[in-house]
């Protein structure tokens, strides 16, 4: 458990460097209210997120006892105030992960797809389905989508035997073989939706600066085009697509600073010392975009597979991957127990937060819909069935909350990837693996 | 006509090469026939044939050596399994010592003539975009801006063991990071104002101890930090501190009245006082005022914040105190500690001074003239220097017309500013750009293959040994068509050795090689740990990049990495490993007597640490990481699904020993736990820190062990005379790890003869560490190119 001490408003202050979690929340309510207003008015499910964390779980203290969450197991308990908005699914697994790694567990997780076994530069997954959502209905904002993780850290030679780092690093591909690199440090997060700051007039001036650069850089690209060989100008090709992708968000930033004047904000300056005020942070940032419509697709990876992050603040001080596998040693599986409570946790209070937004008739969590969990289940062996899966929010879309989905069978995480896409907008029939779609999710209702 | 000459006189030629060395190599596939007859056939034959080989229907024919076809593949496993001796197996028979020799070394030549026949230089992608690391280090020798660019840029993917290959991508996400990163480089090296003022903070690890001297800092101070920052204008600039609090949001030692003293440069610029909180309790506002303002001029300067040393005698305690400080339960902090240190400006700006940067930049300023003239003349040897090749008219364009604008809003020197960051998101920057010149191949081996340009060399060359852009004069080299000149090249590459700039081979090739970038992830349990803290960290990496620094710099033997006899201390290593008479926080090299169990590579804490788990050492990881890194066989990949060693309980008290046993008796483990468990066995009495251990609880250490050869090694000495023995495996797999990343791609089989042939004239010299760099700089992979 996370004392209250630890949470203090003071401990948030030191921990945030200069800038902070909860005051700029606050400092920026009004004025993304007003911008709140100008979009249209959202009747519908519009956004969806996707948070990881790895290595699975321990079921026991995860799993409810009955068909409801009237008792909510001691894992998921921090959701108590929102558990109405929240499911809980178990026996959903990931075929394609197998053989069990932790690299594939990240790397299906979002994908349903099979890695390529590779150490090197030919790497191959799937598109995914953040990704597809981004495709569908990412374009009418700033950003398609944001890739936000928590591991500052890279490592050389820890990742997985036999496949290359992207996929143990990246939750999120735009292609086979594109892997979107995710950000974890606040200050670049907010300069990527909010850019340097300063008066309207002046974020103006430095936008039209970079569009001009841009243009500088599309016909360089162009040059270079006609000197490379005939096998590299799809590559070429590729690069010309992300300037115009880049061109496009800087129109739409331009159109947001003219209606939506942003107030002169401190950035935030470093990276939170505590794990706990580093994803609360980029929890609010995810708050701040999804209020100012900045982007509605959002993938956060709570820690890396195969991470050897500790966990002293609640009493885990044995690095998480070497304590899940738990060879069944009841003092592990409480540690295993402790780390997913805790993760949870800071779910639950992003939930909380989503839910306290007022958007049109209702609020941020309602036009929302979020998968959390893990490409995982049993970590000591490595396992991809009976994977702990929740979904919140989605009252806009009739989502039934408070029960516990228990799958008799097993059944692929691309039908709940299916059913969840569908629900945002995306005219798909089938994705991946799926043989169907978690149809009880939801309340049946003519769209 | 002359193209047909030259062609017949190409076939001529190695038709009558191929006359007398067609017949050697016949007789050499013939007696390699023979041999695997004699000590091969048992396994690999037949439906059981292990591995899959099956020699009865092998092709031994000559005739196939000097086709493109031959699949040369099979031939290099099969030669690296008899070099390492792992074939034929120790329990089999087995060729003598002498034979083997005979074999390998004709196997070897049949491959190196096909090479020579069939020539197969790879090819590296044509588009690789700079790294992070590559970026941060090209920047600082275009305009001498020293910027962490790791808050600039995202991190990079890993691949083969280096974040330099998977580079061939830009998404919009990175795309916009180049423009802001651009945008704000150009503005430092001017020195260009900005719209309000901004900062960095940076901190200090948690688990840093504070209570000793900070190298670097002035004498007769403890704890604190020494960082360089770029002050961005002259102009006055507010610092600010905060200190450690422990868990119960107290600052932990602060018993009485304390000076922090602020420094730029080594000259005192402020001191603060810390006072203990009136009442004792409520610590919240003690370091509310630790905030100063004044002017510092721009550049990089050296910032210093720390404590001058007040205490006076040792506080006599009941038990030994720990090494480390930092926790209030386990081991306390005596003095309080700095949390972090911000430092934001410019307030008050003041111009933009004069910087290095701006020397450089404003060099060729003529002062007079049109300003188009005078902007072209700074910009031209920039972009010179930044595309690294000969400028063309077109490449002027851009730079030129931003410039005009730059100027027509905000003068001259904000002209030069927009053109520089035109300049610094130009593909032509950020790329590597290889492009073939020959465009159709056709059916001729030889055609397919080509030199690669001069400067496409020169950057191959600077970016392998500087992680960085050529300078002028490697440039000049290229321009004048001499650096593949076997004089002049030998000439560049001891010059860029003997440069401070080839340090990345230290911090950024070895630190991948080694593994050293995982220290700062690895945390051992503290309760199992109780001295390590972040100061020990830092020890263990310095320990290992001086040594590989010190081969680099005093072009040593490689063979020295393994053993040496002297190693790099300070205090607080020297400490750890129980070596006395070494004082203060400076590393100096230490002649290590032979029963100090210190010295090369495989003793080092570093490296014996990032193989262990948090709260025990493992013999696999540990073996592994030799097989890999050192000998360079490593172990397919784990099976999946497999099951987890049993931890030791209090129970029954099985040693790690008897606990792998069990887990090899599954014969699925065994084939590959056989080859790495007892290579990390040797090196059990090393903890999982690194400190020698005669016991492991209450279990002697059993340290037995043995190589992939079969030959013993009981400790590690044995173990490294076993790698030393055969100088050509470990040599070759420095080699192969240098390559790669003198590549940026993977080494592959056919890369083979061109390894051996570097690691061949390499063993003339010793093992001369310029003589490996030099040859893998004349090789083929490195100086040509397929075209495919």
């Amino acid at each position: 458990m996370i004392t209250k001490k630890a949470l203090s408003r003071r401990t948030l202050l030191r921990g945030a460097g200069t800038a902070l979690a909860l005051p700029l929340l606050d400092a920026m309510l009004p004025t993304m209210t007003a911008s709140a207003n100008t979009v249209a008015a959202p009747a519908n499910l519009r956004r969806i997120g996707y948070v990881y964390m790895p290595m699975g779980f321990n079921p026991s203290p995860w799993i409810p006892k009955g068909d409801t969450l009237d008792q909510l197991p001691s894992s998921l308990q921090s959701l108590e105030a929102v558990k109405d908005q929240v499911c809980v699914l178990t026996g959903m697994d990931l075929q394609s992960a197998y053989p069990g790694s932790h690299a594939t567990s990240n790397s299906a997780f979002l994908s349903a797809a099979s890695a390529k076994r590779t150490e090197s530069t030919d790497y191959y997954l799937g598109t995914t389905v953040d990704q597809i959502a981004a495709k569908h209905i990412g374009q009418r904002t700033q950003l398609p989508s944001l890739e936000l993780s928590m591991d500052l850290l890279s490592t050389v030679g820890q990742c997985d035997n036999g496949y290359a780092c992207v996929y143990q690093n990246n939750l999120s591909w735009s292609s086979p073989t594109t892997p979107l690199p995710s950000e974890a440090h606040p200050r670049i997060v907010f300069e990527t939706l909010f850019g340097e700051g300063g008066s309207p007039e002046q974020r103006q001036v430095a936008l039209q600066k970079r569009a001009s650069l841009l243009d500088a850089v599309t016909k360089e690209i162009q040059r270079l085009k006609a000197r490379v060989g005939a096998s590299d100008r799809n590559k070429i090709d590729s690069y010309l697509e992300s300037v115009r992708e880049v061109e496009r968000r800087i129109q739409q930033a331009e159109l947001a600073a003219k209606d939506n004047p942003l107030p002169d904000l401190d950035r935030p300056v470093g990276v939170p010392a505590a794990y706990a005020d580093h994803a609360k942070l980029l929890f609010d940032l995810q708050v701040l975009a999804f209020q100012g419509d900045i982007t509605r697709i959002v993938t956060f990876q709570l820690a890396r597979e195969a991470s050897t992050r500790t966990y002293p603040e609640i009493g885990v001080s044995d690095p998480h991957h070497p304590v899940t596998h738990h060879g069944n040693d009841p003092e592990k599986l409480e540690k295993i127990a402790k780390i997913n409570q805790f993760h949870v946790s800071l779910f639950a209070d992003f939930l909380k937060r989503l839910r306290e937004t007022p958007e049109a008739d209702g609020n941020l969590l309602d036009h929302s819909l979020f998968l959390y969990g893990s490409g995982m289940g049993d970590s000591d062996a490595h396992d991809h069935s009976n994977l702990p899966i929740l979904v919140a929010g989605g009252a806009a879309g009739n989502l039934r909350g408070g029960r516990h989905l228990k799958f008799a069978e097993p059944t692929p995480l691309a039908n709940l990837h299916l059913t969840l896409l569908n629900k945002v907008g995306v005219p798909l029939e089938s994705f991946a693996d799926s043989t169907g779609r978690v149809e009880d999710l939801f309340d049946p209702v003519a769209l | 006509m002359r193209i047909l000459l030259s062609f017949l006189c190409a076939i001529t030629w190695t038709l009558s090469a191929a006359a007398d060395d067609a017949g050697t190599t016949a007789e050499r596939a013939q007696e390699f026939e023979r041999f695997v007859n004699d000590y091969c056939l048992d396994c690999h034959s037949q439906a059981s044939a292990e591995a899959g080989l099956d020699f009865k229907k092998f092709d031994f024919s000559p005739q196939q050596f000097g086709l493109v076809e031959f699949d040369s593949q099979i031939w290099e496993t099969i030669l690296r399994r008899l070099a390492g001796r792992q074939m034929p197996p120790a329990d089999a028979k087995r060729p003598s010592e002498s034979e083997n020799k005979a074999m390998v070394e004709s196997v070897a030549s049949i491959l190196d003539w096909h090479s020579s026949r069939v020539p197969r230089p790879g090819k590296v992608d044509a588009l690789r975009r700079l790294n992070r690391t590559e970026y941060q280090n090209s920047i600082r020798d275009l305009l001498l801006v020293e910027l962490d660019v790791a808050s600039l840029l995202p991190p990079d993917e890993s691949s083969q063991g280096f974040d330099n290959i998977t580079v061939g991508d830009l998404s919009p996400m990175l795309l916009s990071r180049y423009l802001s990163a651009a945008q704000r480089i150009s503005r430092i090296a001017i020195g260009g104002s900005q719209l309000s003022p901004g900062g960095d903070t940076i901190r200090i690890p948690a688990d840093r101890t504070q209570e000793k001297h900070v190298a670097g800092l002035p004498l007769g101070t403890r704890g604190g930090i020494l960082f360089n920052h770029q002050f961005p204008q002259d102009g006055e600039y507010e610092i600010s501190v905060r200190l450690t609090r422990d868990r119960d949001e107290k600052v932990e030692g602060l018993t009485k009245a304390q000076q922090i003293d602020v420094l730029i440069d080594d000259a005192l610029r402020h001191q603060f006082t810390i006072k203990p909180p009136p009442g004792g309790n409520d610590y919240t506002h003690v370091d509310t005022h630790l905030q100063a303002r004044f002017s510092v001029t721009a550049g990089p300067h050296a910032v210093g914040v720390t404590f001058p040393n007040q205490s006076a005698s040792l506080i006599e305690i009941k038990r030994q105190p720990f090494d480390a400080a930092y926790n209030r339960h386990r081991h306390p902090r005596r003095t309080p500690a700095i949390f972090q240190v911000s430092v934001v400006g410019p307030f008050n700006p003041n111009g933009p001074g004069s910087t290095p940067s701006r020397e450089l930049i404003f060099a060729g300023d003529t002062k007079g003239g049109s300003s188009i003239d005078r902007a072209k003349k700074i910009l031209e040897p920039l972009i010179y220097r930044a595309y690294r090749r000969v400028i063309t008219q077109e490449d002027l364009e851009s730079p030129l017309w931003f410039f005009s604008e730059g100027e027509r809003e905000g003068g001259f020197e904000a002209g030069i500013e927009a053109a520089l960051t035109a300049i610094l998101v130009n593909p032509n920057f950020l790329f590597r750009v290889e492009q073939p010149r020959i465009q159709p191949p056709n059916a001729d081996a030889k055609s397919r293959v080509e030199a690669i340009d001069d400067f496409e060399f020169a950057t191959r060359l600077s970016f392998f040994l500087w992680s960085s852009i050529p300078d002028t004069e490697l440039l000049e080299v290229a321009k004048a068509g001499l650096i593949r000149d076997p004089n002049v090249l030998e000439h560049q590459v001891l010059r860029m050795l003997a440069d401070p700039r080839s340090r990345s081979l230290v911090n950024n090739f070895a630190s991948q090689w080694l593994y050293l970038r995982n220290l700062d992830s690895i945390t051992p349990d503290l309760r199992l740990f109780p001295d390590f803290d972040d100061n020990l960290r830092q020890a263990f990496r310095q320990e290992t990049e001086l040594l590989f620094a010190d081969v680099v710099e005093n072009d040593r033997s490689v063979l020295d990495l393994i053993s040496a006899d002297e190693t790099y201390l300070n205090e607080r290593l020297a400490k750890h490993y129980g070596i006395p008479h070494v004082f203060g926080s400076e590393f100096r090299k230490v002649k290590v007597p032979a029963d100090s169990h210190r010295g090369g590579l495989l003793r080092h804490g570093s490296i014996l640490t990032v193989t262990s788990y948090a709260t025990r050492t493992s013999p696999t990881i540990r073996g592994n990481w030799i097989l890999k890194n050192i000998i360079g066989t490593p172990p397919p990949p784990p099976p999946p699904n497999v099951p987890n060693l049993k931890e030791a309980t209090t129970s029954s008290a099985t040693s790690l020993r008897e606990r792998l046993a069990q887990h090899r008796a599954d014969p699925a483990c065994a084939s590959c736990h056989n080859l790495m468990d007892p290579i990390g066995f040797s090196l059990e009495n090393y903890d999982a820190l690194g400190r020698w251990r005669d016991y492991d609880g209450l279990l002697a250490i059993d340290s037995s062990g043995s190589l992939p050869d079969g030959s013993t090694a009981n400790n590690v000495s044995e173990l490294e005379r076993g790698i030393l023995l055969h100088p050509e495996q470990f040599v070759g797999t420095l080699t192969e790890r240098l390559m790669t990343f003198a590549l940026g791609r993977g080494v592959e089989y056919y890369d083979g003869p061109a390894v051996r042939r570097v690691v061949r004239n390499a063993a003339e010299h010793n093992y001369q560490f310029s003589k490996i760099v030099l040859g893998i700089a004349s090789s083929e992979p490195f100086q040509m190119r397929s075209v495919e």
